[in-house]
């Protein structure tokens, strides 16, 4: 049967104040976020994503939680928000990457840097992955290092995050990404409205280049 | 007069639908390729939303990550690990279900998706190319726009519509000019260019690579350049056609014929930048100036010529690079400023959409013919075509009589989705495009280099000059 998780893909995101945790390691590529063995799985209820995410930073090769790492302190057990190193996500397009952030209950990334296949598939399931300057962000490792389970706020509508200093600084954003966020509209649906558009575009480009390939199910 | 325009802005303003008010704009796929690696998650939802695949024949489905390189005979029966097993079976059952064009396990065209699709004619010039697959931008090396999208949401939405929402990338064009010394390869050509811009240097841009040493490359090694570009951080990476281009085209399967061709060809000839067009960023790279290539780290951007050595982290002033080395250098249980020649390796690996092409085998095979490699090892050509040519050529025989392992097409160790897996703690010279922490199974240890790196690391039991062999 199919694995059905829930009926629509898209998250909807306005404001969240939530634990923060720092993650200051560079490079995590998205095999470490979900490594490849557990891509095998459906993603439903009770068999999700979560158990997976960073599994091998966060455990030994016996199974047994790294007391050193950053989000096995109990402090952090709430946190929806991590604080990440450059080039979060960098690597494979493998989807279940975003879903294992989800699942483990994040629903904002803060990083001088991401992958930007992972950025795309984070913003498409309703997490929000945000670029700030790497001078900002060792800051807000600092002050989260300095108050360990100290709380930040993503205001989306406002393009704000809020430190735990309560400093407030703006983001960037693609306008439509925001508008699709904040609506919790799935991509495939606004699609559909242009399904005249895209017919008579496919009709025109068939006739124009008549040799472009097209396979047949043998 | 009409503005210059690259070759990146000629394929996209091509394949515009719409541009939202918003800023990004809804591109038309004139071609789709998806592998089993969790594109199951894809059609799980269709199914839920009762949608279709809505031009079956724009789609190819690859199986190409979950299957074993040994052992075939008794097909999926054979396979011992149940959930491997499983994603290769539920490939088989979304092909049918969705009325998609398959090339399975059994099929004469079995191979890599990024092999195959060149292989075939179906990547050519000016086409918009997607794949649940973040090496998509393969298929740029024929001068493509060929674009890595995820496999859940996105290659849902690709599926039942033919169609992506992108945001406009900005564009570099990377140049790399001069004859490539002896021995310096198209792998050594990425590796330098990663290991100077960086993992994230390119993320947020399409690439164009252009220069006489790009020109000089065959399509092989144009295929390998455009490969790593997602090493680089950037989804998008091609080359300008060519003659070297039109010639690799003429006569594939799915190549234009007769009539068609020339009037394909006409095109083709008219989308190469323009001699005025502008990039957002230019960079220069002296090809006469590059050597031979190993990684060292944990990043496809810890790499360095063969004669250099592991860097000393106590001597690099920025703190984020400092922390990543240390943590790299202690992951590869390298110690600091040892030469990379003294490394000594466990095993080798000869594959991948990055380096399973024909002319990659023989690269690795003019090193090992008449000499025996002194650790374990195996080759898996890039699709059952390589593997039918490279057996034509002997090239079979060489790798066998060398000691390594003579295996079927796949995607295996380059990351061990089928289980075929570097163990804990083993050093491995591969010719691979990631060096990630765990990679290649938990605890691995990847030395990532060219064809010919791979078998001079066979042949010496560490990491080698292969400019010492030949």
């Amino acid at each position: 049967m199919c694995g059905c998780y829930r009926e629509t893909v898209m998250q909807p995101f306005t404001v969240l104040t939530a634990v923060a945790a720092p993650l200051e390691i560079a490079s995590v590529d998205t095999g470490m976020i979900l490594p490849g063995r557990y891509m095998r799985r459906h993603r439903r209820p009770g068999h999700d994503y979560g158990e997976a995410f960073l599994y091998d930073l966060r455990f030994d090769e016996a199974g047994r939680p790294r007391a050193e790492f950053v989000l096995n302190d109990p402090i952090y057990r709430n946190a929806k928000i991590l604080v990440t190193g450059r080039d979060f996500g960098c690597g494979s397009s493998r989807e279940g990457a975003a879903f294992a952030a989800m699942d483990f209950g994040l629903r904002g990334l803060v990083g001088p840097s991401f992958g930007e296949i992972f950025q795309v598939n984070c913003i498409q399931n309703g997490i929000l992955a945000i670029t700030m300057p790497v001078t900002i962000i060792e800051d807000f490792w600092r002050q989260l290092r300095e108050r360990p389970g100290a709380e930040m706020t993503i205001d989306l509508p406002n393009q704000a995050l809020i430190a735990p200093d309560r400093g407030r600084h703006s983001f960037d954003i693609s306008p439509l990404r925001k508008d699709r966020l904040v609506r919790g509209i799935d991509d495939i649906d606004v699609t559909l409205e242009y399904g005249d558009a895209i017919e008579s575009f496919e009709a025109r480009r068939r006739a124009a280049m008549p040799w472009l390939p097209t396979a047949q199910r043998e | 007069m009409t503005t210059p325009r690259t070759l990146f802005e000629k394929i996209w303003s091509d394949h515009v639908i719409v541009v939202s008010p918003q800023g990004e704009a809804l591109l038309y796929v004139d071609f789709n390729l998806i592998n089993e690696g969790q594109s199951f998650l894809a059609f799980d939802q269709l199914r839920i939303e009762g949608r279709q695949s809505r031009r079956p024949q724009q789609q190819l489905a690859v199986t190409d990550h979950y299957l074993p390189t040994i052992n075939r005979a008794r097909g999926t029966a054979g396979m011992a690990n149940p959930e491997i097993r499983r994603v290769v079976e539920m490939m088989d059952e979304n092909a049918r279900d969705f009325r998609l064009p398959h090339v399975g396990w059994f099929h004469r065209d079995q191979g890599i998706a990024h092999v195959i699709a060149p292989e075939l004619g179906i990547s050519q010039p000016g086409m918009l190319i997607t794949c649940n697959d973040s090496h998509t931008a393969t298929n740029g090396a024929c001068g493509a726009l060929a674009v890595p999208i995820g496999g859940g949401n996105q290659l849902r939405h690709v599926v039942a519509t033919q169609t992506v929402w992108l945001k406009k990338p900005k564009t570099m064009r990377i140049a790399i000019d001069g004859e490539l010394p002896k021995a310096v390869t198209a792998k050594d050509v990425i590796l330098s260019i990663i290991g100077d811009i960086g993992v994230g240097g390119a993320t947020g841009y399409a690439v164009e690579y252009a220069g006489s040493a790009i020109r000089a490359l065959s399509m092989e090694g144009r295929l390998t350049i455009c490969n790593m570009s997602i090493e680089a951080g950037a989804r998008i990476g091609m080359v300008g056609p060519d003659d070297t281009t039109y010639q690799f085209l003429a006569d594939r399967r799915y190549a234009p014929k007769g009539a068609d061709w020339d009037q394909a060809l006409a095109y083709w000839r008219t989308l190469p930048t323009d001699a005025e067009a502008a990039f957002d960023r230019e960079l220069f790279f002296d090809a006469t100036r590059l050597a031979p290539m190993v990684s060292w780290g944990t990043s496809p951007e810890d790499s360095a010529p063969i004669d250099g050595a592991v860097p000393d982290p106590s001597r690099i002033d920025d703190a984020d690079r400092r922390r990543h080395v240390e943590r790299a250098l202690d992951y590869m249980q390298l110690r600091p400023v040892t030469p990379l020649a003294d490394v000594a390796i466990d095993r080798v690996f000869i594959g991948s959409c990055t380096n399973s092409r024909i002319e990659d085998l023989r690269a690795a095979a003019l090193v090992l013919k008449g000499r025996r490699a002194v650790v374990p090892g195996m080759v898996s050509p890039g699709s059952s075509a390589v593997k039918r040519q490279a057996e034509a050529e002997g090239l079979d025989r060489i790798f066998i009589d060398a000691g390594l392992e003579w295996r079927d097409s796949g995607c295996s160790m380059c990351n061990g989705s089928n289980g075929e897996l570097v163990a804990p703690g083993e050093r491995c010279a591969s010719t691979t495009n990631r060096n990630y922490e765990g990679r290649q199974g938990r605890g691995a240890l990847t030395h990532i280099m060219s064809p010919a790196m791979v078998a001079a690391a066979a042949v010496f039991g560490r990491l080698a000059d292969v400019r010492l062999l030949s």
